[in-house]
């Protein structure tokens, strides 16, 4: 069922010079959607949100509010709240009156002030904490004081910026749920920015990829993880393996696409928005869909099966990272569950791989 | 060994300073204190009995009115630095490092001037026939009376001081991150608001430093009123002088410079704890 538009991002261009701009970015956020826009630095995912929130001014294009204009409105009257990535509390006041700050600026009566913090408090479990100053804090507790501090003012929509970086990385998971359960809990519109894929696709509903000022694709996780529209995409959401190829055949059951070393790989009927026969191709095959067998297995129809041998293996507890040398001499990196057969795999054991036609997808260059 | 490393090599270079301190600030500033208690000699300097004659005459009219003028004086000074130079501290402490850069070196130049010649510059801008006068003679209007008076007097010491006032109001302006005004904006305040709210608290240490340091400044200040103001409105730095190279009468410039410094101190101390005070009350309400 489509929810209805809540913020709609039509068409933004931010120049900072004639060679450095951003954009054009075109996006829709709907009404208690988890978004994120997700990149490396310098992809443009922080301008866009300071275009959101008014620090930034548009060159061209419009951001639209409940199909309100939001681009032409000082930053202290868009009702968007953001919390920072260094969370930017005020250290000389207390939690409570940080908490307060946007409660007092709208000259609220001194008993619902007190209410709302207080409820807000409770929500995040800050409860107790209300007289200590930020530099008394934790940086778990900071960051759900700035996460409070925009909730009480309840904006219509709620922006993070990078707010789990600072964090050490057992408190970034611990925040990452908390933030996601919080979120539902309250079917609050938000708008995450992140160079981090993991956080991103834990937290979303959906997730616009961005690299160099430009959307490079907007999906679900799952989408964006399986189905990446472009190498770039595919390359920086996870792990992949990819094969520079061409197609050789193209049939009713699949695709057969030969990579650079002469190797022959049966990929699945393509999906929506493969490219064609001509120009250059790469095949994209993930680590943890490469399955790993004794030699001198039965191959069976919509299976690749290849020889192989282990150049070395890495030790992670959880899981092994194997590197394998193909026939033709390309190298790719498997995954492979730490269970019982996987503890006998060793450096130059000779193996089979064995990898599912659908598990392969193909990318234009 | 605890001893040992609790003392390291370099507290011991404080002490040449230590030394200097010592013998140039503090015995002088003991044997001024000495002259003062003791009553004048036209023959001999002093005379060597005790007296509380010279603070006493302090309470004449004549007194009162030297040390007010001279505190009125250091207040309008102060006042006017804060205001020409809080928001130049401001636009210098947000300012990109080139400009900022520049902005420092324009500010600190007019310290790099002998203070006869920015004066005598000031003579031409302010005299009878200055400048200033020259400009409204043009337009057709009187001219006024600038030089030699108590404005002149406020004019030069403020342009010598603003650099006092601007660079601890910048440095505190500074160590305020950015981002936090953007997060005053987001949560609903206007530029005026944020500014009352996060940046005015959070400079209030450079503030105060700046003003006690124009302040102190001001009210000891020589040279300025000497040139630039007229003898009969003059300020206790000039009284000290006079007494002090003129009637020698050194009790009583003693006595004078006592009661300057124990005003200072005073002051300093009623400053920092009412604004500790407002401070403290401002984070409780």
């Amino acid at each position: 069922m489509p929810r209805s538009i809540e913020l709609e991002v039509r068409d933004l261009i931010k120049r900072y010079s004639p060679q450095i701009s951003v954009g054009p970015i075109s996006f829709e956020v709907h009404e208690g959607e988890f978004f994120s826009l997700l990149g490396p630095s310098g992809c443009g995912k922080t301008t866009t949100l300071r275009c959101i929130a008014g620090f930034e001014a548009l060159s061209e294009g419009s951001i639209r509010l409940r199909g309100d204009r939001l681009d032409n409105k000082p930053p202290h009257r868009r009702d968007v709240g953001l919390v920072f990535q260094n969370y930017a509390l005020f250290p000389h006041l207390t939690v409570f009156d940080n908490v307060s700050f946007g409660l007092r600026l709208r000259r609220l009566a001194k008993p619902e002030i007190t209410d709302r913090v207080g409820r807000v408090l409770q929500l995040i479990d800050l409860v107790g904490m209300e007289s200590r100053f930020p530099a008394q804090l934790s940086g778990g507790q900071q960051q759900r004081v700035a996460i409070a501090r925009s909730l009480v003012l309840e904006p219509r929509i709620l922006m993070f910026d990078e707010p789990l970086s600072n964090l050490d990385f057992k408190l970034r998971i611990q925040m990452r749920e908390e933030l996601r359960s919080l979120q539902r809990r309250l079917g609050k519109t938000s708008i995450y920015v992140t160079h981090d894929q993991s956080e991103a696709l834990a937290l979303s509903d959906r997730i616009a990829v961005l690299s160099h000022g430009r959307i490079e694709q907007i999906g679900t996780p799952s989408e964006i993880y399986e189905r990446p529209a472009t190498a770039f995409v595919a390359e920086f959401i996870g792990s992949s393996n990819m094969l520079r190829a061409r197609v050789v055949e193209r049939s009713d059951s699949g695709t057969i696409v030969q990579t650079e070393a002469g190797l022959q790989l049966f990929c699945g009927i393509e999906q929506n928005g493969a490219p064609g026969d001509s120009g250059e191709l790469s095949v994209l095959l993930r680590p943890e869909r490469i399955h790993v067998e004794m030699p001198g297995g039965v191959s069976v129809p919509g299976q690749n099966r290849l020889p192989a041998r282990i150049a070395h293996v890495t030790y992670l507890g959880e899981d092994l990272h194997l590197s394998l040398d193909l026939v033709g001499g390309e190298r790719l990196r498997a995954s492979v569950k730490n269970a019982t057969a996987a503890r006998s795999w060793a450096s130059a054991q000779p193996v089979e791989i064995i990898i599912e036609a659908a598990d392969l997808r193909l990318l234009r260059r | 060994m605890d001893g040992v490393r609790s003392r390291p090599i370099w507290a011991f270079l404080t002490g040449p300073y230590a030394l200097f301190l010592l013998f140039l600030l503090l015995v002088p500033f003991a044997n001024v204190a000495m002259y003062s208690l003791h009553p004048y000699s036209p023959t001999k300097v002093f005379l060597p009995e005790l007296t509380l004659d010279n603070y006493r005459k302090i309470f004449d009219l004549y007194y009162v009115r030297l040390f007010g003028r001279t505190l009125r004086l250091g207040l309008i000074t102060t006042a006017v630095c804060v205001v020409l130079g809080y928001p130049l501290a401001y636009f210098l402490a947000r300012a990109r490092p080139r400009v900022q850069a520049l902005g420092l070196f324009l500010l600190i130049m007019p310290l790099m001037v002998s203070a006869v010649i920015r004066i005598f510059g000031w003579i031409v801008i302010l005299g009878r026939k200055g400048l200033v006068n020259q400009t409204l003679v043009a337009l057709g209007l009187e001219p006024i009376k600038l030089l030699y008076s108590e404005t002149a007097v406020v004019i030069g010491l403020v342009n010598i001081f603003v650099p006092f006032m601007v660079l601890p109001i910048m440095a505190s302006i500074e160590r305020v991150p950015p981002n936090l005004e953007e997060a005053a904006q987001n949560l609903g305040a206007n530029w005026y608001r944020m500014f009352r709210r996060v940046i005015l608290p959070l400079s209030l240490p450079g503030l105060i430093s700046g003003c006690l340091l124009v302040y102190s400044l001001s009210i000891s200040a020589f040279v300025t009123p000497a040139l630039m103001g007229n003898a009969r409105e003059r300020m206790a730095g000039q009284q000290i002088y006079d007494e002090v190279l003129v009637s020698f009468n050194w009790p009583s410039a003693s006595s004078l410079a006592l009661t300057l410094v124990l005003l200072t101190i005073a002051l300093m101390f009623g400053a920092l704890f009412a604004t500790r005070h407002a401070s403290r009350r401002d984070i409780a309400s």
